[in-house]
């Protein structure tokens, strides 16, 4: 049973006969489906629409994609990021977060999916066979939510075998949701990291729309840790709020009660950051919303951040708790500068070569 | 078409608004109009049991009431010729095609529409919306609803200072109370667009931030006092409450230039040698500027500057200390 609602599929007829389309197509039955040839049209339509975001989320559109689907996360200039390799499966996401950083990135609004599987893993494939000496990470879910459309088509099914038997590649399958059953039955070898984004209970209500609560969101963890996956944990974005010292240390405790830290590969901290567009389109659609109201100022990416003395305060501070579960925790920051790696742990990776090579460390350990 | 026929003004009910959108007509031009060549198009009325109705030329009407005239040149429909929704769209129509709306008249045909007409907002979108020469989508309809909603003074401040669609939705948020204080603080003020946005940004957000209302922090003592300053300017008034607001907005970030203010001052720095630091704090670079007219002045800030690594302060400010994490040590795990 797909948990979201979607009003209308829209075909491309260059999808048509896909198989991919056909498992999907039968997964939403009830949905009409409406043929697309000209799709600029459709998105111009859409994009004149009140709120194109919202209304995108309930309209999927099965395509192919042209170009290359795998891409280094485009980081931050100015700031030491970690290698990381995202691969486009899904653009979109049915989930509704008041911080989402695509509402203002698509130039698409439609949940889409991408039906030319094959060539997608023929390019996972030659990138790896490439670069065989370096241990790379790559994720789906960066531009969407990994989990939240495999009931309409199990993209784990494929991506988990196929990365089983890659010896330098990792998949990250990072996700909101609490749809792991899918993943439980697959043979991982350890190359799929099942990692989730957490945020304390009150602010998953108020910021994060149509996700799962975070108890959920543990448990589907545990039922990933008794299968042996490696799990992560995204503490991205932080969201800087009254009482939120007490709500983030509830919430790692909460993590580590049934969640065993040697099974953890990594943690990442992120203060919540967004580009300077993002605010009018934000608070438009979520007038509630309390991202905004931290003191958020603009880098020299333009990227708007708390001030750093509080993204150092907060970083400490969970750090501190995550460490009390685990002193040896594999935590880093996402997107930071040297100097806040140093404020928060008392010392920083030279940059950013340097950090990718931590975390080829850390997975040799781990797989160990 | 109607015979024109001559109506006494006294038999004509200026307070029955039915299809009136009027908001602050200037009647001036028209008076002087009439009283120059006459009438030229007579208006339109509404018989009813005892007097008539204005149907168009509301502004007209009361141009010729002034001007002490008895009578005006009318086209009369009878009670039940037409009903009230097409004698509204004539209203409408006669009015887009001869003087336009203002912002308020817009917003008050569109409420009457809705709420009066019971017309669907789907059909007010598609076909009064390009009517008024604004963009056919739902949140422009919002937008006027909210302002034909909004009290007599903020209607009059938003056609006065011409207050654009995003201000009157920042507008739209508050309370009645809390707006009706807003405007007793931006009304002298005499902002313009973008500094009416900020400052009304900055309000929304620190009540929002503080849980208190727009009207408890206009009455803060230090913005009384700098509105009650008549020796300032209102661009001088507006950029103090400015400060003070984004004291209350950012307090972390004020602390913060305080401190580094303290300690600026406390480093004894030549008068022409000025010191400042990263935007917003983010880098760790710190800026010295120094300005010079004579050979004197440029030795003296070599001078003062050459003292300063030996100064404590100096070497906090430019290396501050770190505190250790605790527990668990590094980070790398």
């Amino acid at each position: 049973m797909f948990p979201f609602e979607i009003e209308r599929i829209f075909l491309d007829e260059k999808a048509e006969r896909d198989s991919v389309s056909e498992t999907i197509l039968k997964a939403l039955s009830h949905v009409p489906v409406e043929r697309v040839q000209d799709k600029r049209t459709l998105i111009k339509q859409f994009f004149s629409m009140p709120d194109p975001i919202g209304i995108g989320k309930k309209h999927l559109f099965v395509t192919h994609f042209y170009g290359r689907r795998l891409k280094p996360c485009p980081g931050t200039s100015n700031h030491i990021c970690c290698g990381y390799y995202v691969i486009n499966a899904i653009t979109n996401c049915p989930m509704d977060c008041s911080y989402c950083v695509l509402q203002g990135y698509l130039n698409n609004p439609f949940l889409t999916l991408y039906t030319n599987w094959d060539d997608l893993l023929q390019e996972i494939d030659a990138f790896l066979s490439n670069d065989r000496q370096s241990f790379l990470r790559l994720g789906t879910g960066e531009l969407s939510d990994s989990l939240a459309l495999e009931s309409i088509f199990p993209f784990s099914q494929f991506l988990i075998p196929f990365f089983a038997e890659r010896h330098n590649g990792i998949l990250e399958l990072k996700t909101k949701s609490a749809n792991v059953d899918p993943l439980l039955g697959f043979k991982h070898r350890g190359k799929t990291v099942v990692s989730w984004s957490l945020n304390p209970p009150r602010m998953i209500e108020q910021e994060e729309k149509r996700t799962a609560p975070l108890m959920k969101r543990i448990e589907a963890a545990r039922k990933c840790q008794e299968k042996d996956y490696p799990l992560g944990f995204h503490f991205d974005p932080l969201i800087c709020h009254e009482g939120w010292e007490k709500e983030y240390e509830e919430t790692v405790i909460q993590l580590f009660k049934q969640i065993d830290p040697q099974r953890v590969v990594w943690v990442s901290l992120g203060g919540f950051r967004y580009p300077p567009k993002l605010k009018a389109i934000a608070e438009e659609r979520f007038p509630q919303t309390e991202v905004f109201l931290g003191e958020l100022f603009p880098g020299r990416d333009a990227k708007f951040r708390y001030l750093k003395e509080i993204r150092v305060e907060m970083y400490r501070k969970m750090a501190g708790w995550l460490k009390e579960a685990d002193p040896d925790l594999f935590i880093y920051l996402c997107m930071e500068s040297k100097e806040v790696w140093e404020k928060v742990f008392g010392w920083a990776p030279e940059n950013s070569l340097h950090l990718n090579q931590l975390f080829e460390k850390r997975l040799k350990e781990f797989a160990k | 078409m109607k015979t024109i026929q001559r109506i006494p003004l006294q038999q004509i009910d200026l307070l029955d608004d039915t299809f009136s959108v009027n908001y602050l007509p200037d009647l001036q031009k028209l008076r002087s109009s009439i009283q120059e060549i006459g009438l030229i198009q007579p208006v339109l009325l509404r018989k009813k049991l005892d007097a008539y109705q204005i149907v168009c030329g509301f502004r007209r009407v009361s141009a010729m009431k002034v001007l002490g005239k008895s009578e005006i040149e009318a086209r009369v429909f009878e009670e039940k010729e037409m009903d009230e929704f097409q004698l509204f769209s004539l209203s409408l129509h006669e009015n887009l095609a001869t003087r336009g709306f203002n912002a308020v008249e817009k917003a008050v045909a569109l409420d009457k529409l809705i709420h009066r007409y019971q017309i669907h907002p789907t059909a007010v979108i598609k076909t009064f919306l390009p009517s008024f020469s604004l963009e056919p989508n739902e949140k422009i309809l919002k937008t006027y609803l909210s302002l034909a909603q909004m009290e007599d003074e903020i209607k009059t401040y938003v056609l006065k200072e011409e207050v654009s669609r995003s201000n009157i939705r920042r507008l739209s948020a508050l309370t009645s109370d809390d707006r009706l204080a807003v405007l007793s603080l931006i009304s002298p003020l005499k902002l313009g667009e973008n500094r009416l946005r900020e400052l009304l940004t900055l309000l929304e957000e620190i009540s929002r931030r503080n849980q208190s209302s727009a009207k408890e922090m206009i009455r803060q003592p230090e913005i009384q006092a700098i509105l009650s300053q008549k020796e300032l300017t209102p661009s001088q008034k507006a950029e103090r409450v400015k400060k003070v607001l984004l004291i209350l907005r950012y307090p972390k970030m004020h602390q913060m230039e305080k401190e580094f203010e303290k300690k600026r001052k406390g480093l004894n720095l030549p008068s022409n040698v000025s010191l400042h630091h990263s935007p917003f704090f983010e880098g760790r670079e710190l800026k010295i500027e120094f300005q010079f007219e004579t050979i004197e002045e440029y030795q003296s800030a070599l001078n003062g500057l050459s003292i300063l690594a030996e100064k404590k302060e100096f070497r906090e400010m430019v290396n501050p200390l770190t505190l250790p994490l605790s527990p668990g040590g590094r980070g790398e795990g």
